[in-house]
């Protein structure tokens, strides 16, 4: 039936095996290049950590500076070895590891649950028009909210136990993930789940295969941001909701710092409360999301 | 001519793949309405190759679409006497996260082939576009060619699987799939899809807006007007001799050019 191959006319320039060739030349010539090499990796490397090091110096140094020059008095400005040596007296004496299992296991059981609640939460919101008209303004409205505004009111309805403390962290990641997820959603090119109609993708599988990997990639901001918003909440929930049936988290520490207007604890709480922001941060969220834009092609921060 | 001989002896006894009668479609309501199709009649046989063919807003898409499922008509009717169509489009629209094999795997995933049998339909779709090799690759790591043809082997994955479709003929509906590619990647494409349907003896319904292209690859070349698209005319393509071919470009597109310039005034 079909015509006789309309490479074999008279005078056609290229014969049929010779598309095989030019198309494999293309191939060879198109496809985009990977340099990346060992060298590469290592120069990568020298320029990411290099940085951050040199920064954290010269931040140091000028602290050291200023305290040298005595502008303002050693409880409000102590030397950085004082804060040093405050840090080092908690890791030796073992307090340390306490107090950061206490914040960081609430801060990860907390941003879990907000992840179950926020993940259904988005994936409604994407989809149905009215819940979004309904509830979209307001919970990018929380996400201004500083949630700090929120330990009043869980003091009051929980009481200081944990729940309050947990009802912080959720106010202050369930409107981040969500919202990412719903971004991520809304900026899938059109083509695709068109192509996962045409190949016969159902509601339930078209989300499993099609709409939840393409948004991944907001997801993963979400949760990201989801992760900052959760700890700065628990902190802020910690330094006032305050007792000793909660055990001493990071909060704690550094509130206890303040009351004894010893400026070293208060400063090394700073240091730890950043260290396990930027820890987190650094190994989950950054090799996750370089994974996730990596393999779509989509090179971010390198 | 032999071909086109033999060929009009099956269409008298076969039932088309599909049958499009009096096909009317508009878009919005009221007087705003827009009509992008009025009355269009057209069959295509199973293994035939049509060209449709028009200038801008001509409802090319819009009538794919309908073929397609992916839209209903107004009035009119679409009988489709095929298994599931294997549909590409203008991009390749290649999921980004997945590899080259991954990729076809989802159609036939989709279409219910069990999961011992997709390694090796897989295997073999993409030996057919001569992707052997390169299956481990991502969308963003292949040229746009290779990718329309990763495309290609996805579309083929869905017309050619299926029980409850076992015995019906194929299809395959493509929107402009080789526009935005260079001038030799699209030649060399060509030539692949021609092999391919040969291979596969599928229906395929082309769009395009390339009479050159339409006349190359069509068995039949239809032009449609524009706004609202009707057929015009429709030449069946017999000698393939490139004198021939070159005449029949130039009648299309002086055609073409009329129902062109009937839109200036």
């Amino acid at each position: 039936m079909p015509p006789e191959g309309s490479q074999q006319i008279d005078g056609a320039p290229v014969a049929v095996a010779d598309y095989g060739a030019v198309g494999a030349g293309l191939d060879a010539l198109e496809r985009p290049t990977q340099p990346r090499t060992r060298a590469d990796r290592l120069r990568t490397i020298t320029r990411s950590v290099l940085p951050p090091l040199v920064a954290i110096v010269l931040v140091i140094a000028v602290w050291q500076a200023l305290w040298a020059a005595a502008f303002w008095p050693e409880f409000q400005l102590p030397a950085p070895k004082a804060v040093g040596a405050e840090l080092w007296r908690d890791i030796t004496s073992g307090a340390v590891f306490g107090q950061l299992w206490v914040s960081v296991h609430r801060a990860v059981f907390g941003f879990l649950i907000g992840l179950v609640i926020a993940t259904p939460l988005g994936l409604l919101l994407a989809k149905v028009r009215i819940v979004r008209a309904a509830i979209g303004p307001l919970l990018s409205g929380l996400q201004s909210l500083p949630s700090v505004a929120w330990v009043p009111a869980a003091i009051l309805w929980f009481g200081i136990t944990p729940g309050a403390i947990y009802f912080v962290v959720l106010l202050g990641s369930v409107p981040s993930i969500a919202n990412g997820l719903v971004s991520g959603i809304d900026q899938i090119p059109p083509i695709l789940p068109r192509v996962g109609k045409v190949l016969g993708a159902g509601r339930f599988a078209g989300a499993r295969h099609i709409i939840l990997p393409a948004a991944l990639p907001g997801y993963v901001a979400g949760l990201k941001q989801g992760w900052a918003f959760s700890w700065r909440s628990l902190m802020a929930a910690e330094l006032i909701a305050n007792s000793p049936q909660l055990g001493q988290g990071l909060g704690q520490y550094l509130e206890n710092g303040r009351s004894l207007s010893d400026m070293p604890t208060v400063m090394a709480a700073i240091v730890l409360i950043l260290f396990v922001g930027i820890g987190i941060d650094l190994l989950v969220f950054r090799p996750l999301e370089r994974r996730v834009l990596h393999s779509r092609g989509l090179t971010g921060s390198a | 001519m032999t071909a086109t001989l033999a060929h009009s002896a099956t269409k008298a006894i076969v039932e088309p793949a599909v049958r499009l009668t009096g096909v009317h479609k508009s878009f919005g309501r009221g007087a705003r309405s827009v009509a992008a199709l009025a009355g269009v009649d057209l069959a295509v046989a199973p293994g035939e190759f049509v060209c449709l063919l028009g200038a801008s807003g001509c409802g090319k898409t819009t009538l794919l679409n309908l073929v397609a499922g992916l839209d209903t008509v107004t009035s009119g009717e679409v009988v489709r006497n095929t298994s599931r169509p294997a549909v590409m489009f203008q991009e390749a629209a290649l999921m980004p996260w997945l590899t080259a094999t991954r990729n076809v795997e989802l159609a036939l995933r989709l279409a219910g082939v069990r999961r011992a049998d997709r390694r090796q339909r897989t295997e073999e779709l993409l030996d057919l576009v001569r992707l052997t090799g390169v299956g481990d690759k991502r969308p963003h790591e292949l040229s746009g060619g290779m990718r329309q043809r990763v495309a290609l082997a996805r579309a083929l994955a869905c017309t050619a699987t299926g029980d409850d479709t076992a015995g019906l003929p194929s299809l395959m509906l493509m929107d402009e799939p080789f526009s935005a590619l260079d001038a030799i990647t699209r030649d060399v494409l060509q030539a692949e899809l021609l092999r391919v349907w040969e291979a596969t003896g599928t229906a395929v319904l082309f769009v395009t807006h390339d009479v050159r292209e339409a006349v190359r690859l069509g068995q039949r070349v239809v032009l449609l007007s524009s706004r609202p698209g009707r057929v015009v005319r429709e030449w069946r393509l017999g000698d393939r001799s490139s004198v021939a071919e070159s005449a029949t470009v130039d009648e299309i597109n002086g055609r073409l050019r009329e129902v062109i310039t009937s839109h200036a005034a």
